[in-house]
């Protein structure tokens, strides 16, 4: 009884996901104000500087300090199975945004490199997969969104700052959602088990990707604070120009001539 | 048609990148193309100077070489110009004198604790791209002894001086779009003036 009202929540959950994908993606693309690499569209910029600065408090008391010690004192092996296995849960949504992108080696690719590292890697804990060949490649709904849109990858709705995930944007905020929906662990424990159980899982992978990000992070978010006047407009250009290269880069591997290039540029360094 | 011109690009691409290693090994120098390039030479030649700085010297003396090659191998001037953008045409000569300069040195400042951080890296300098605005951009990989190589691309320009770097693009993120967007904001935020930038930046030379 209680199993079938679960996956009856799941369904309309999936499905109400599914058209507000649709609906943003129609959004995104439609949107006139194509802002290319000038600035970025923030309209709701009064709201986003005020979660903003609750971020910043958060971060300084808590999530930094925390990702310092962890930095410190975790010994590195550790923190870099700590990471191959945030990235390993990741492989299976890369997989499918991969696909959907129409990129299907890669798909292959990504789902290879999960079975490997869940069995000979250990659950994850040691990337076996990269010194077998199998790339890795960072992918996610806010690019295949952004991949489809037809528009400049800058342009990615309005810029949101989303409370404890920070800068954002239309695009991305709706992957994010569409990723969450689409995440097989996710499905499987909301599914089997309650929806305790899932948010037990969603709120542990959460926080360890947060002190994982963070301390890979810690370096180019300090030298942008330290060196920009205004902190909250340098990160909105920096984390739009970032999405834009990695959706490019999406978008030139279709395109068999550019890669191929890449492939001679790469030949090329010694 | 398309099909098969497209299949012999792939098939010439294959074999030069097929015989290029055995070039570089066979010549045991291996000049690579990038090489004979000039902006891709000033790229090296700078990357030389600040290991070699950073290796020799500490503190402030560090600080005052690294400003040395940021005033001889960037174009410091176009990059503060860039940085302002629409409001270079609103500020008065005197004005514009002082942010080149207060903005030069934020930008030695920034770029000294940058290279400080350097940690035995290496760099891969790649293929260089001609735009047809004058500018080339040198593609280049930093090697990290943990984890992902991080992609840096260096603008280059010649406005007849000799080749100078104009913009740093790590991981697709523009060091000099993020500046103008950074002071683009701050004089939105500060009644449109570009004097209140000039303030701050001079006040935060100082410090």
């Amino acid at each position: 009884m209680g199993e079938g009202s679960s996956k009856g929540k799941a369904a309309r959950v999936r499905r109400s996901t599914l058209a507000a994908v649709a609906a943003m993606a129609f959004v995104a693309g439609c949107a006139t104000r194509d802002t290319g690499s000038a600035e970025v569209w923030d309209p709701l910029e009064v709201p986003n500087r005020f979660i903003f600065s609750i971020n910043q408090a958060v971060d300084t008391i808590a999530i930094r300090p925390v990702a310092v010690l962890y930095r410190d004192w975790m010994p590195k092996p550790a923190q870099r199975g700590v990471h191959h296995m945030v990235e390993n849960l990741g492989e299976p949504v890369t997989a499918i945004n991969d696909a959907v992108q129409g990129n299907a080696h890669q798909a292959a690719t990504s789902m290879a490199r999960f079975l490997v590292n869940s069995t000979l890697g250990v659950a994850g804990l040691f990337d076996v997969a990269t010194s077998f060949g199998l790339k890795k490649s960072d992918n996610d709904a806010g690019q295949t969104i952004g991949y489809y849109a037809g528009v400049e990858p800058e342009n990615g709705g309005f810029y949101l700052v989303l409370p404890l995930i920070g800068p954002s944007n239309a695009r991305d905020a709706v992957g994010l959602v569409a990723d969450a929906a689409i995440d097989p662990f996710g499905l499987a424990i909301y599914n089997l088990g309650s929806s305790t159980a899932y948010w037990i899982y969603a709120g542990t992978r959460y926080s360890v990707t947060v002190l994982d990000t963070r301390v890979r992070t810690m370096t180019a978010l300090d030298d942008l604070q330290r060196n920009s006047l205004d902190y909250y407009a340098a990160l909105r250009s920096a984390y739009t120009q970032r999405r834009a290269e990695q959706i490019r880069q999406k978008k030139e591997k279709t395109d068999t001539r550019a890669e191929l290039e890449r492939r001679d540029n790469l030949a090329l360094v010694r | 048609m398309p099909l098969v011109v497209h299949r012999r690009i792939m098939l010439r691409l294959a074999a030069g990148a097929a015989v290029m290693p055995l070039i570089g090994s066979g010549l045991a120098v291996g000049p690579a193309a990038a090489d004979q390039d000039p902006a891709a030479q000033l790229i090296q030649q700078t990357a030389a100077r600040v290991i070699e700085l950073i290796k020799t010297k500490t503190g402030e003396a560090r600080e005052a070489g690294i400003k040395q090659v940021l005033e001889s191998d960037f174009d410091l001037d176009y990059m503060g110009r860039s940085a302002l953008g629409v409001h270079w045409n609103q500020a008065t000569p005197q004005q514009r004198e002082r942010f080149l300069k207060a903005a030069a040195s934020a930008e030695a400042h920034a770029y000294a604790e940058r290279f400080g951080r350097y940690g035995g890296q290496t760099l891969t300098v790649g293929r260089v791209t001609k735009r047809a605005n004058g500018i080339s951009i040198v593609d280049s990989k930093l090697n990290q002894s943990d984890g992902e190589p991080i992609s840096i691309q260096w603008e280059v320009r010649n406005a007849g001086q000799g080749p100078r770097i104009v913009d740093v693009k790590i991981e697709g993120v523009s060091m000099v779009m993020t500046r103008r967007s950074d002071f683009n904001s701050y004089i939105q935020n500060h009644g449109g003036k570009v004097e209140a930038l000039i303030d701050e930046l001079e006040a935060r030379a100082k410090r």
